[in-house]
C-alpha cells in the first residue's frame, strides 16, 4: 500500500519507523503546509515497510512518502 | 354476472403475473447478482403495506404481459416514515432494466405524480438506458424525451433521491445526475455515462467496470454520488433517514422532532476538542457530534473532499445543515471538490428550508497550479453564489481561523447577512495567517534584518495586537464571543427565533447565473 501526501508541503516530523505496526488512519508522519501541521495517515492497517522521505524534505501532492505491507 | 367472472379472473391473473412468486426463474437470476428484487426493494424502503402500484398492468400491443411485466419499471405511491412519497424501481430481470416506450412513460408519470403531490421522488435504479429495440426507430426517437425537462422543473420542489442498486450506466446515471442525493452499493452498483463495453467500442480504452464506475471511483474519488454503503438494506435505510430530515416539499414545514435538551453533559468537554494553537489539527466531526442532538447526524459525501464536512442534523429537534472546515484534512483549506460539495449542500438546504450553520476554521483557499487546473476560481465562486441565493436562516461561528476569502465564503461576519455571527475565544480573524502576512508584506524588512527570524517574530507579535477575538467583536463584525459550552444552547435559541425564510431581495431579474 502506498502512503501518499494529499498536499504539497514540507516533512515536519516523522512519527513512525520502518517495522512499526499501524492501524488505518494512524499518523505516519506530519507535514507542514499552509502554516499547519498536517498528519499523513495510513490508508490501511499493516506494517511500515518503507519511509521514502526525510524530515525537512519538500514533497509534492500525490507523492508516495511511505509504503505499508498489509 | 357470468360475463364478469372471466374478466375478473383475467385481471387477477394479470396482477398475479407481476409478483415475484409468479416469476421464480427471474427472481433466481436477480438474486444471483443482487440482494433483492425490484419489488423486495420497494417493500423494504416503504412503510408496511403502503405501496400502491401505478401502471403495473401495462402491456405493449405487440408483446405479452408475461414477457415484460410492468414493462420493467415498477412505480407507485407509498408512505416513507409516515409521509407520502413516489417510488420508482427498475426491474433488471426485464430486458436488463432498459426503458421501453411504456417504461419511459411510467418514469415520466412518476415524476409528474411527485410534482403534483409535492412529495419526494425515490428512484431505485438498476438497468440500462433506452431499450435499443424501441430506440432504433426515427419515428419514435425523433420525439426526444420530456423527462429531463420534467426533472428540471421538479428540482428544488421535492427531494429527489437516486439509489444505484446495480447496473447504472447511461440512463440511470442521467437520472441520478438530476437528483439531490445519490447512493451507491459498494462492489455491486456502478454508474457513468457509458459502461466498459461501449467505452471499449467507442474509444478503445479497456477498463474494469468497478474501476470505471464503482463507488470507489464515483463516490470517493469523483463525488458524482454522495454516499457509498455496503448493502442494499443500508442504502434504503439511508434514504429513510435522509427524507426524515427534510420536508415533503419546498413549501411544507420542516419535520421537527422532539426537542432534545439544550444543555447536556457533552458540552462541558467541547473546548478541549479544539486546540488553541492554530498549527494543530483536530477532528471537527467530533465538535459537530457534541453540538447536535444525539444520533441525529446524516453526513453527505463523507468520503469525498474530506477537508470540508457537510451534514444534516437536528438541533433542539429542528433540522439544520452544518458546513464545517475539517482541519484534519489538508488543514481544512477549501479546494475545488470541497467548494462543489458545499455549494450543492447549500442549494439542497436552501431549497427545502433547512437553516445553515457554518463552523469556521479555514486557512484559506487552495493555491498553486493544481488549484488553478481544478478551476478553483469558478468553483469558489459557486460556493459563495449558492449562499448568496439562499433565503434560509444562516449562522456562522468562528472556532479558530477565519482567514481571507475563506472566512467570507464560510458566511463569516456580515458577509451574507447572517442571523448571527459568533466567535469562540480561540478565534483568529484576519486576511491571512500572521506568519504569511509577515513574509509577504515585510519580506524586505525581514531579509535585511541581522536576525531575520527574530525580526519576523517581532512583526508577527506587532500584528497579533490587532488580531484577537475581542478586536473581532469591537467593530461589530461578530455579534458576540461565546464559550464553546454555551454554543449549543445559543444555536437552539437563535434557530427558534429566526424567521423560516427571508425575502430574497433580488432586483427584478428572471434568474441568476451560476458561475459553473
Amino acid at each position: 500500500m502506498d502512503v501518499k501526501s494529499e498536499i504539497a508541503g514540507k516533512v515536519w516530523k516523522i512519527v513512525t519507523a520502518v517495522g512499526d505496526t499501524v492501524g488505518e488512519e494512524d499518523e505516519i508522519l506530519i507535514l507542514e503546509s499552509m502554516k499547519m501541521e498536517i498528519p499523513v495517515g495510513a490508508p490501511g492497517a499493516g506494517r511500515i515497510s518503507e519511509i521514502l522521505v526525510e524530515e525537512a524534505e519538500s514533497v509534492q501532492e500525490g507523492q508516495v512518502v511511505a509504503r505499508i505491507e498489509a | 354476472m357470468n360475463t364478469e367472472i372471466p374478466a375478473q379472473q383475467e385481471i387477477a391473473s394479470a396482477r398475479e403475473a407481476l409478483t415475484d412468486e409468479a416469476r421464480p426463474a427471474a427472481v433466481e437470476r436477480q438474486l444471483k447478482r443482487a440482494e433483492m428484487t425490484a419489488r423486495q426493494r420497494i417493500a423494504r424502503l416503504c412503510d408496511p403495506d403502503s405501496f400502491r402500484e401505478i401502471g403495473g398492468l401495462v402491456r405493449d400491443d405487440d408483446g405479452t404481459r408475461e414477457a415484460r411485466p410492468a414493462d420493467g419499471v415498477v412505480i407507485g405511491t407509498a408512505m416513507i416514515g409516515d409521509r407520502p412519497a413516489v417510488v420508482l424501481a427498475q426491474d433488471f430481470t426485464v430486458h436488463g432494466g432498459s426503458s421501453g416506450k411504456l417504461g419511459s412513460a411510467k418514469i415520466r408519470r412518476a415524476i409528474q405524480q411527485a410534482m403534483r403531490d409535492g412529495t419526494p421522488l425515490v428512484m431505485l435504479l438498476d438497468g440500462g438506458g433506452h431499450r435499443i429495440q424501441d430506440g432504433q426507430d426515427s419515428r419514435h426517437f425523433a420525439q426526444g424525451s420530456p423527462t429531463f425537462h420534467d426533472f428540471a422543473r421538479l428540482s428544488g420542489w421535492v427531494p429527489v433521491v437516486s439509489v444505484m442498486m446495480g447496473a447504472g450506466f447511461a440512463g440511470p446515471t442521467n437520472y441520478a445526475g438530476m437528483s439531490d442525493l445519490v447512493i451507491m452499493v459498494r462492489g455491486q452498483s456502478c454508474m457513468g455515462l457509458a459502461g466498459p463495453a461501449l467505452v471499449k467500442a467507442g474509444t478503445g480504452e479497456e477498463i474494469d467496470i468497478q474501476a470505471l464506475g464503482g463507488a470507489g471511483a464515483q463516490v470517493d474519488t469523483h463525488g458524482l454520488a454522495h454516499l457509498g454503503v455496503d448493502t442494499e438494506g443500508q442504502a434504503l435505510d439511508a434514504v429513510r433517514s435522509y427524507l426524515g430530515l427534510l420536508p415533503s416539499n419546498a413549501r411544507a414545514p420542516l419535520p421537527c422532532g422532539d426537542p432534545a435538551p439544550a444543555d447536556d453533559l457533552r458540552q462541558a468537554g467541547l473546548a478541549d476538542l479544539v486546540p488553541a494553537d492554530t498549527r494543530k489539527a483536530y477532528d471537527v466531526r467530533k465538535v459537530i457530534t457534541r453540538l447536535v442532538d444525539p444520533d441525529s447526524q446524516f453526513e453527505i459525501q463523507p468520503t469525498y473532499a474530506k477537508n470540508a464536512v457537510t451534514c444534516l442534523a437536528r438541533l433542539g429537534g429542528r433540522p439544520v445543515g452544518i458546513i464545517a472546515n475539517q482541519p484534519m484534512q489538508l488543514g481544512g483549506m477549501l479546494t475545488s471538490p470541497a467548494c462543489e460539495k458545499i455549494a450543492h449542500f447549500v442549494a439542497v438546504c436552501d431549497a427545502f428550508g433547512v437553516p445553515l450553520v457554518y463552523l469556521i476554521d479555514v486557512p484559506g483557499f487552495s493555491i498553486g497550479s493544481s488549484a488553478e487546473k481544478s478551476l478553483l476560481g469558478r468553483r469558489s465562486a459557486r460556493m459563495v453564489y449558492e449562499l448568496g441565493q439562499a433565503t434560509v436562516p444562516r449562522i456562522s461561528i468562528v472556532l479558530r481561523k477565519g482567514y481571507g476569502l475563506g472566512y467570507i465564503a464560510m458566511c463569516g461576519g456580515r458577509s451574507f447577512d447572517a442571523d448571527a455571527s459568533l466567535a469562540w475565544p480561540t478565534s483568529e480573524i484576519c486576511a491571512m495567517s500572521l506568519e504569511g502576512a509577515a513574509n509577504v508584506a515585510y519580506r524586505r524588512d525581514i531579509e535585511r534584518a541581522p536576525d531575520p527570524d527574530e525580526r519576523r517574530r517581532e512583526i508577527v507579535a506587532e500584528m497579533r495586537a490587532h488580531v484577537s477575538p475581542l478586536r473581532g467583536a469591537e467593530g461589530l463584525g461578530v455579534d458576540d464571543i461565546i464559550a464553546p459550552e454555551s454554543t449549543r444552547r445559543r444555536l437552539i435559541e437563535l434557530l427558534q427565533r429566526a424567521p423560516a425564510r427571508r425575502e430574497n431581495n433580488m432586483p427584478p431579474k428572471y434568474r441568476s447565473i451560476s458561475p459553473i
